[in-house]
């Protein structure tokens, strides 16, 4: 493990429309904010490598759409995603209170191999606004029912707390893909002298 | 999308050509006739063997295996990977990309260092001029090879491919090509994987996947089908690149045979006409090659195939009864063994799937040079994993006896293409005929003359290639398959013509007319027909 060289991450950021998906995501990977609210349609795409515990890890993040009906593609984009980054603001409570249905409808449609660890990151964005609806303590709450979910909360336009948020995820999603990696290398060795072992049912050449 | 790098001349040499051709549409047999083999069926049929869960190696092994064997995990069974229905919410919602890349942190806020190592290829005219990309990722979006450019700082552009493939995918159907800029972009879905080619080069989409299915059986042949989709069923998030490391190499060299790479060789006609070359010889030789192996091998157990090459030919190929090797599966071993210097060093034991024999399971396979003096390749190919010490046994008795029969002598001697001159100057003969490939029906073996004037430059072998992709695509369209055509071009007068017992395409000077053509490919075709058995071989033996 130690010689591998390359190590890429899908990170999907959901969660309602407006919350600030699009500008955390920028403000990680452009350093830039805008005040202008262009509705995501589709999704869209950001690289970014960071160093986790030494390694260089390319970070693919999938800005999704937050409005309904630009969601068509929900499945394919959470399809063999790595982390789920769920956004909410903390002046609308109801982006809050939605949370729910968006970590239940990543794991319906993503449905990741060990669902209650899955690693998710709640962010709680726009706390530079000064009509703060969500407190902290309700939202780490919620956070801690879900198998601790780590909380972070953030200001696209300031730039508070993303970069450490985003350090966070690539890091989580890195320690369950080890994970995962120790628990998968090793039955795919048995795999192979099974497989030649195993008892066809042809008896003929495709060739 | 803009490209800076203006298309190559192509175009143009057909503005002034005269065409003349005859439809094979009365004639519904002849669709028939192409058979399974037939390259342009290779995609269709290619998904459809993917459907069967049977392994030819299992059923050997079971013949062939009487010692028992610990059975580690009996109850290993494949589900059927195919078959994952996903019941997409179909949303007619209008899908608009928008991509922005992380180079456009060169702004002078920037002071994450990192930042700056995240080269920007979607703004460098260079990796944007390539003739042709290959971009290979899994289901989740997730890269696995680009031909250039390093695949991890093109993360976004493989989001994309993701996104454009899943939206059509979500109508219950299928992106096929898309054709933008002078560009086309070919698609493949198979079996998790995603394979896309985008090209300036004169392929047609059709072949263009012909390539991509190439690439995608080089990758089985390194993990396996039953391996790679048991690990995508199991984790969907799966870098797959770990698996693949070590043999991008191969994956490079298969592509890399054209002119989009600078390479003049007859190479890329291989692929193209879904055959291999066949190392020429003298009869007698041949046979006696045969023989050796023969009474070498026809005692070993587990034995399937011995298989003798050199200089990318074919020298001979012996068999198992009742099995055979597709010519898809030979240019992988061919492949891999232009690609592995190692070979030349020393003995090797080196598992390997050939998709088209087997694609869930690895053959082990015993490969060696013949000798210090004689640099063909010997691969005896067996499904016992524990034969290294038999089979290289019997390589040093098939060494012994070739030495001793003056075989090795004969192919050291023909690796100085004393046939190849031979065929060279037949071709010289006819001053007029620039290049040709012959390919006769019953083999899927290519012959055709080394390049010569004016094709050894790039230029002038891309318009060859150019105009050999056409003909072939024209003949093999599937809805309106040719048997016949004769075109006067700018540059010179070409001919593809299809019989019951070959495909000819030949070149001529622009200054020969057409009953020159006519005398000239009779006189060809007959002095080809004489020289049969020297040029190609009619049945592989078996051990």
């Amino acid at each position: 493990m130690a010689t591998r060289k390359k190590s890429l991450l899908k990170v999907i950021i959901l969660g309602d429309s407006s919350v600030g998906k699009t500008s955390l995501m920028n403000q990680y990977v452009n350093k830039r904010f805008s005040n202008q609210y262009k509705a995501t349609i589709g999704a869209d795409f950001c690289t970014k490598e960071v160093v986790v515990n030494d390694r260089v890890v390319t970070m693919q993040i999938w800005d999704t759409a937050g409005q309904e009906r630009f969601q068509s593609l929900g499945v394919a984009f959470y399809r063999g995603a790595d982390c789920c980054v769920l956004v909410y603001d903390v002046t609308a409570p109801n982006s809050f209170k939605n949370l729910d249905s968006w970590r239940d409808e990543f794991l319906i449609q993503a449905s990741p191999r060990d669902p209650e660890h899955f690693p998710f990151v709640v962010l709680g964005n726009k706390v530079d606004l000064d009509n703060r609806q969500v407190s902290t303590r309700r939202a780490q709450q919620w956070c801690q029912s879900k198998n601790d979910i780590p909380y972070y909360e953030t200001s696209a336009k300031e730039g508070i707390n993303v970069e450490m948020a985003f350090q966070t995820i690539a890091k989580n999603a890195l320690e369950q893909e080890a994970e995962a990696e120790l628990i998968n290398d090793f039955p795919d060795q048995l795999r192979l002298n099974s497989e030649n072992n195993r008892p066809g049912n042809a008896d003929n050449c495709q060739c | 999308m803009e490209f800076e790098k203006t298309p190559p001349n192509v175009a143009t040499s057909d503005t002034n050509s005269t065409c003349e051709y005859l439809d094979a549409e009365g004639e519904p047999e002849q669709d028939t006739d192409l058979s399974a083999s037939d390259l342009y069926q290779e995609a269709e049929h290619g998904a459809e063997v993917e459907q069967n869960e049977h392994s030819i190696i299992s059923v050997l092994r079971d013949e062939l295996v009487t010692q028992t064997r610990n059975n580690l995990s009996p109850d290993s069974e494949t589900a059927a990977a195919t078959g994952q229905s996903r019941d997409l919410a179909a949303s007619v919602e209008s899908l608009a990309l928008s991509t922005s890349t992380s180079a456009k942190t060169e702004d002078s806020g920037s002071t994450n260092a990192l930042d700056e190592d995240i080269y920007d290829y979607q703004h460098d005219s260079v990796w944007r001029g390539q003739k042709k990309h290959i971009f290979i990722l899994s289901e989740a979006g997730k890269p696995i090879y680009s031909l250039h450019g390093n695949e991890d700082k093109l993360a976004t552009l493989f989001g994309v491919i993701q996104a454009l493939v899943s939206f059509v995918q979500l109508g219950q159907d299928a992106i096929t090509s898309i054709h933008a800029g002078g560009i086309k972009f070919a698609f493949m879905q198979r079996n998790s994987l995603i394979l896309v080619a985008a090209s300036r080069t004169n392929m047609s989409v059709q072949q263009l996947q012909l390539q991509l299915s190439d690439v995608y059986y080089q990758i089985l042949s390194t993990l396996t089908y039953s391996h790679m989709s048991k690990i995508f069923e199991k984790r969907k998030n799966f870098d797959l690149r770990r698996l693949l490391s070590g043999s991008e190499r191969l994956i490079f060299n298969l592509l890399a045979n054209d002119s989009s790479h600078a390479k003049v060789t007859n190479n890329i006609f291989t692929f193209l006409t879904n055959s291999i070359r066949v190392f020429p010889l003298p009869t007698t030789v041949r046979s006696n090659i045969i023989s050796a192996i023969q009474s070498n091998c026809s005692k070993i157990k587990n034995l399937v195939f011995a298989v003798l090459i050199a200089n990318n030919k074919l020298i001979a190929l012996v068999r198992l009864k009742k099995y055979s090797i597709h010519p898809a599966d030979l240019r992988l071993i061919f492949n891999l063994i232009e690609c592995s210097e190692s070979f030349k060093n020393s003995e090797n034991w080196t598992p390997i799937c050939l998709p088209k024999f087997d694609m869930n399971g690895y053959l082990h396979a015993h490969v060696s040079y013949l000798a210090d003096d004689c640099p063909a390749c010997l691969l005896l190919m067996s499904v016992d994993r524990d034969a290294f010490h038999t089979l290289s046994e019997a390589k040093e008795r098939i060494t012994d006896k070739l030495r001793r029969s003056l075989c090795l002598q004969a192919i050291n001697k023909e690796l100085n293409q004393s046939h190849n001159v031979k065929l060279y100057q037949q071709v010289l003969s006819v001053p007029e005929l620039r290049h040709f490939l012959y390919k006769p029906k019953a083999t899927a073996q290519l012959l055709c003359p080394m390049l010569r004037h004016p094709y050894k430059s790039l230029a002038e072998f891309e318009r060859l290639e150019a105009i050999y992709c056409d003909l072939l695509h024209r003949i093999h369209n599937s809805s309106r398959p040719l048997k016949l055509i004769y075109e006067v071009k700018e540059r010179e007068v070409v001919l593809a013509w299809v019989t019951a017992t070959y495909e000819l395409y030949a070149v001529f000077e622009s200054i020969v007319d057409k009953a020159t053509v006519i005398k000239y490919v009779d006189k060809m075709i007959k002095w080809i027909e004489k020289e049969y058995d020297v040029y190609f071989i009619r049945n592989h033996p078996t051990f």
